[in-house]
């Protein structure tokens, strides 16, 4: 088989070896299989069976709702029933079938592909949404057609599996959970899209910005996956495949002896305690933070709670959530953020398309101007505050009357709660994100304000920078170590010192041991990361000397030269 | 053959639920029956085609009818876009 190399960007390090599935965003399950030619009347008769079936689901529905009346849902089925007899249901999939000789899910996706790529080309904004019932409507077909799917095509192979895809979502990554993919290998993406964060989280290899990744490599390719260089190996020969057995095999090791320090106290040489702090997204991740020994939960993204529906979480669902977590967390720390939607990461709270969102009405701004909505939250989490040691972070601040609005907002969810005499914790701490350059400046008055600062170095460095970090043409200009940005997080931990508040970090520079030592030098105490990075940050803790660290620190500060500052860091991590 | 020019005056154009009601009229009739505006010609039976037409508010569309019963099917069509198909205006 022939042998060749693709390359992208190192985004999580690690090696893996697996036979690919790609997939496209939306239907993860489906997988690309040959038909025989003398099975094709069998699968064309599946598909034709699977729309019966579900036209007959749909009618079913059809007749539940109109017993309980609500005549808008009704005809909202009827346009399903009716999509699925256009001939971009009944006919074209089946003629993709013949000439593809491929299995039916990959029919319906291919034609689906079709159609949205028209449905985009669409400018009027209430048509071009109905795409969303043409994808419902495939994924109900596919979802029959999957559990329909006789046994004897169900792949199963030794290896373990690569996902290659154009790009995995903020959306999607909550149903990655429950895959064990080996390695992920996009086609978008920089170091700091959210492919790249999640599988850092995950401690899966992955290689991001491979152009034409989905063209160049087939399902059930054999390929090595070099995570640390970027490099894609696809059908390697014999040799090439013992060696990085081999390299696996290294890292392995190398992963397995950061397991022994699981347990060890978090402090430097000197006897500096360093809380390490746990990133999460839901419930779920309690596991991994109890596991990782993390000294609480440094941010919980609450956005998270609210994607993947239509409708909003109400109070009482975001109360069980929070304190589900406050309660497993224990006298631990909690720090919830109120929702940070928008830009990236889109839910049902956002109604309007802003034509930059990162710069729009998102994270508080949008909470702001629907303060009833707001409002729900905040008594969610003040309920919650109750049974555990929940602190309150606000995203996006920009402006102290932002800060005042808000405190304004916590004061009247207490008052509402008091008047119910529901308990809560009266003296629950509020922070907030510094993730805005103004506010990293002006970092003193948030200082004075604020019961703590938590810096946000994802959104800091690309706010500061002006890069998209999900833009890969931009990404490689991302740059955690500029020195504008080094000096606004100094700026930030020096402001806390001066007013006795504690500054965290909860972006991926906590997370990156590269930079730990750099950070402790700075003044940094308190780091909140993904679980799975603890580890390896903790071990860079342990053999650093925070005094000694701190005069290269103040070195380093001086320079304005980029590479200059890369030098210096290959030498403070010597 | 028989042709006439509409203009869409429900405020939503053609969405869905329009797109299926005519689709749907349409495929009563024996008559072959089109929709052309301005970029494409369409056929009127098929509800996913007349959506992915886009015809906003106040866009101009012809529709085209050949066969038989030519007359009637025009009837009934006409009377679906004075009525904006039941909606608001």
């Amino acid at each position: 088989m022939h042998t060749f190399n693709v390359h992208g960007v190192a985004a999580s390090s690690g090696i893996a070896i697996g036979k690919v599935q790609v997939v496209s965003n939306a239907f993860l399950e489906v997988q690309h299989y040959k038909i025989k030619k003398a099975d094709l009347d069998n699968e064309k008769n599946r598909l034709s069976q699977a729309i019966a079936l579900v036209k007959k689901d749909l009618k079913n529905i059809k007749k539940d709702i109109n017993q309980k009346s609500s005549s808008d849902f009704s005809s909202f089925i009827d346009i399903h029933l009716m999509m699925l007899e256009d001939k971009n249901f009944s006919f074209y999939p089946q003629e993709i079938i013949k000439s593809e000789q491929c299995n039916a899910e990959w029919a319906i996706k291919t034609q689906l592909d079709l159609v949205i790529s028209k449905f985009d080309a669409i400018d009027d904004p209430y048509i071009k949404e109905r795409k969303l019932d043409v994808t419902q409507v495939a994924e109900r077909l596919i979802k029959i057609l999957l559990g329909h799917q006789h046994k004897k095509n169900a792949q199963k192979n030794p290896f373990s599996t690569i996902l290659v895809a154009h790009d995995i979502s903020p959306a999607d990554a909550l149903q990655f959970k429950n895959h064990n993919y080996a390695a992920f290998i996009t086609e978008h993406g920089g170091t700091n899209s959210h492919t790249a964060i999640l599988a850092r989280g995950l401690a899966i290899p992955s290689i991001v910005a491979v152009k034409n990744a989905r063209k160049l490599i087939k399902n059930n390719d054999l390929v090595i996956v070099d995570g640390d260089s970027g490099l894609a190996i696809i059908n390697p020969n014999d040799q090439i495949l013992k060696e990085y057995e081999y390299k696996k095999n290294l890292w392995e090791v190398e992963y397995k002896k950061l397991l022994k320090i699981k347990n060890v106290k978090s402090t430097t040489l000197n006897n500096h305690v360093i809380s390490l702090m746990a990133n999460i997204e839901d419930l779920g991740d309690i596991k991994s933070v109890l596991e990782s020994k993390a000294a609480g939960v440094g941010l919980f993204r609450t956005e998270f709670l609210f994607m993947n529906r239509d409708d909003l979480p109400g109070e009482e669902e975001q109360f069980e959530t929070y304190k589900s977590i406050a309660l497993s967390m224990k006298s631990k720390p909690v720090v919830i953020r109120t929702l940070d939607s928008g830009a990236d990461k889109a839910t049902a709270a956002d109604t309007i398309q802003a034509t930059n969102p990162a710069l729009g009405l998102r994270a508080i701004r949008l909470c702001l101007s629907h303060p009833h909505f707001f409002l729900i939250q905040l008594k969610a989490i003040l309920r919650a505050s109750a049974f555990g040691n929940i602190k309150i972070l606000i995203p996006m601040l920009s402006s102290l009357g932002e800060l005042k609005q808000v405190k304004m907002l916590i004061k009247r969810a207490k008052d509402n709660l008091l008047s119910d005499a529901i308990n809560f914790d009266k003296n629950i701490e509020v922070g907030g994100m510094i993730e805005i350059p103004a506010v990293a400046i002006n970092a003193e008055a948030f200082a004075r304000d604020l019961d703590f600062l938590s810096i946000g170095t994802n959104d800091l460095i690309q706010y500061t920078l002006a890069i998209d970090r999900t833009d890969d043409s931009v990404s490689h200009l991302y740059n955690a170590l500029h020195p504008a940005v080094l000096k606004l997080i100094s700026n930030t931990i020096n402001a806390g010192k001066k007013y006795g508040k504690e500054v965290a970090i909860c972006g991926e520079m906590a997370g990156d041991p590269k930079l730990t030592k750099l950070l402790i030098g700075m003044g940094l105490t308190n780091f909140s990361m993904h679980p799975a990075s603890i580890l390896a940050v903790k071990k860079k803790i342990l053999e650093s000397d925070s005094s000694k660290l701190k005069n290269h620190a103040i070195k380093l500060l001086r320079l304005s030269d980029a590479e200059k500052i890369e030098t210096l860091i290959q030498k403070i991590n010597q | 053959m028989i042709k006439t020019k509409v203009t869409i005056s429900n405020k939503l154009g053609l969405h869905a639920r329009p797109s299926s009601k005519l689709a749907e009229v349409c495929s009563k009739f024996d008559a072959e029956i089109w929709i052309k505006n301005d970029r494409k010609k369409i056929n009127a039976k098929n509800m996913m085609d007349i959506l992915m037409l886009a015809s906003g508010y106040k866009s101009q569309i012809e529709i085209l009818i050949d066969g038989e019963d030519e007359q009637a099917a025009m009837k009934e069509i006409k009377i679906l876009f004075t009525n904006r198909f039941g909606e608001e205006s």
